[in-house]
């Protein structure tokens, strides 16, 4: 063995394995080479204090005093509440998004129905004003009108107003039709006319129409209609006229008021 | 949880559920601890607290910053022990990188070895019956010597030297608690070694009979 060798060899062991060594080879050259030989008492030396100074001091450790202290102060350690704390700490910006995430997920279901409310409410009111609006844009069949009529230039001059208007409405066409108005002035919407039952000899029920229902709404429009048709003179003039409309649009009956406005 | 009194001596009465306990490895008695079993933390503090005492008294030459430094690594233990990985070493190990660092506090707080040779220390020799007397009196005397050398290298050889001479670690468990690599602690150790046995010698020449003796004692 080389010095080289010896030096390597010695260096993988460790104080205690050196102090102990029993490797004839280490132990041959230690014998045969003096700076190895010194180095290797030295080591051995070195082990032999390290073993006098671990005796002396194996047997200290930490008096009661400190074991008492460490016991106050794990006993003061709050450890239940220190656990959620560790998690918080292990996902803060998760643990305030979900909690603003649970906040916002409630305030949006709220105005989520809010809304729902709103359009709900809107929508019902524009149906409940589309239905007469619907019949302003209908216009008057040109079809089973009277002979009289059939060729007359329809122009209507008062339209069915909403629903809530359709009171005041009604007392004009009190004003208007003599024999009616009563009749008329009573029913709550004022356009629902029921021509079936309608009894009212001034009416003209038309032909080749379906007839109304009890159910269905019809309006009653006061309008001008030429009286060509029935005079054979082109400067006749005009005549108001009440005709009924059904929700098709379709006259189903008129009559003539008994008034001239030209 | 369970009564618990004082047994008089140095320990704190164990209960039988602590006594239980003493097979449980250090991981699961830390893991009971910190969920605020204190019978676990009771049997972890016993079976850790010399090796950290005497780490920190061979480091420091000083039993007041012995106890001090116990104290603080266990009060961090019960206060940071989340912190610890098992995956990363062994508990022993930590408790040993955490102590380093606050002897390192202490030392720098201008402590030095004026208590090496504290009254305490002087009461337990005085009590101990030896068959040689002048025998005793040079193995006193080398182990003083050697600590005295131990305390006079700089703080990175005297580390290694405290854990694998002293503390007996393998090179691994050392390089885990001072976190560094196998090779630099073999390397450090050896260093340290020639240092020593350098101011051994030096110390053997100026009182003769102390080292050579005990060294002749221990080679018989």
């Amino acid at each position: 063995m080389t010095c080289r060798e010896f030096k390597h060899t010695a260096a993988s062991l460790t104080l205690w394995e050196l102090s102990r060594c029993g490797d004839e080879q280490i132990l041959k050259h230690a014998e045969e080479c003096p700076k190895c030989g010194a180095w290797l008492d030295r080591q051995q030396m070195l082990a032999a204090s390290m073993q006098a100074l671990q005796a002396q001091t194996a047997s200290r450790q930490a008096g009661p005093q400190v074991e008492r202290a460490l016991l106050r102060v794990f006993r003061q350690e709050p450890f239940e509440a220190t656990q959620p704390v560790a998690a918080y700490r292990s996902a803060p910006i998760a643990f305030r998004l979900s909690r603003f995430f649970e906040v916002g997920a409630y305030v949006a279901v709220a105005a989520a129905i809010v809304v729902a409310l709103f359009l709900g409410a809107r929508l019902l009111q524009e149906r409940s004003m589309k239905g007469p609006a619907q019949s302003q844009s209908i216009p008057v069949p040109a079809q089973p009108v009277p002979a009289a009529a059939a060729t007359a230039q329809v122009t209507p001059i008062e339209i069915a107003p909403p629903a809530h208007q359709q009171p005041a409405m009604s007392e004009k066409l009190q004003v208007a039709s003599r024999s009616a108005a009563a009749r008329q002035a009573a029913k709550p919407s004022g356009a629902d006319v029921d021509v079936a039952q309608t009894d009212d000899p001034d009416y003209v029920a038309l032909m080749f129409c379906d007839p109304l229902s009890c159910s269905t709404d019809a309006q009653v429009i006061r309008m001008e209609l030429p009286v060509t048709g029935a005079t054979a003179d082109r400067d006749a003039g005009t005549q108001l006229a009440d005709v009924i409309v059904g929700y098709d649009g379709v006259v189903r009956a008129m009559r003539i008021v008994n008034s001239n406005v030209n | 949880m369970s009564a618990r009194g004082n047994t008089g001596g140095n320990q704190i009465g164990f209960t039988t559920e602590a006594a239980l306990l003493t097979d449980l490895t250090d991981e699961q008695l830390l893991s009971r601890a910190l969920g605020g079993d204190e019978d676990a933390f009771t049997v972890l503090y016993r079976r850790r607290q010399g090796p950290v005492y005497r780490f920190a008294l061979h480091m420091s030459g000083s039993s007041h910053v012995a106890e001090e430094v116990t104290q603080d690594v266990f009060v961090f233990l019960i206060q940071r022990g989340r912190d610890f990985d098992p995956t990363r070493g062994a508990l022993g190990a930590y408790l040993f990188g955490v102590a380093r660092n606050y002897v390192r506090r202490a030392l720098e707080r201008n402590y030095t070895d004026a208590t090496l040779y504290s009254s305490a220390d002087d009461e337990a020799h005085a009590l101990v019956i030896e068959d040689d007397p002048a025998d005793g009196i040079a193995r006193r005397q080398t182990s003083t010597a050697l600590w005295k050398a131990v305390l006079s290298l700089p703080e990175h050889y005297r580390e290694v030297v405290v854990l694998c001479d002293l503390q007996e670690l393998t090179y691994a468990q050392a390089a885990e608690a001072l976190g560094c690599a196998i090779g630099t602690i073999r390397s450090r150790l050896h260093r340290a070694h020639d240092m020593l046995g350098k101011k051994l010698q030096h110390s053997a020449a100026v009182a003769p009979g102390g080292v050579s003796r005990v060294t002749a004692r221990c080679a018989s």
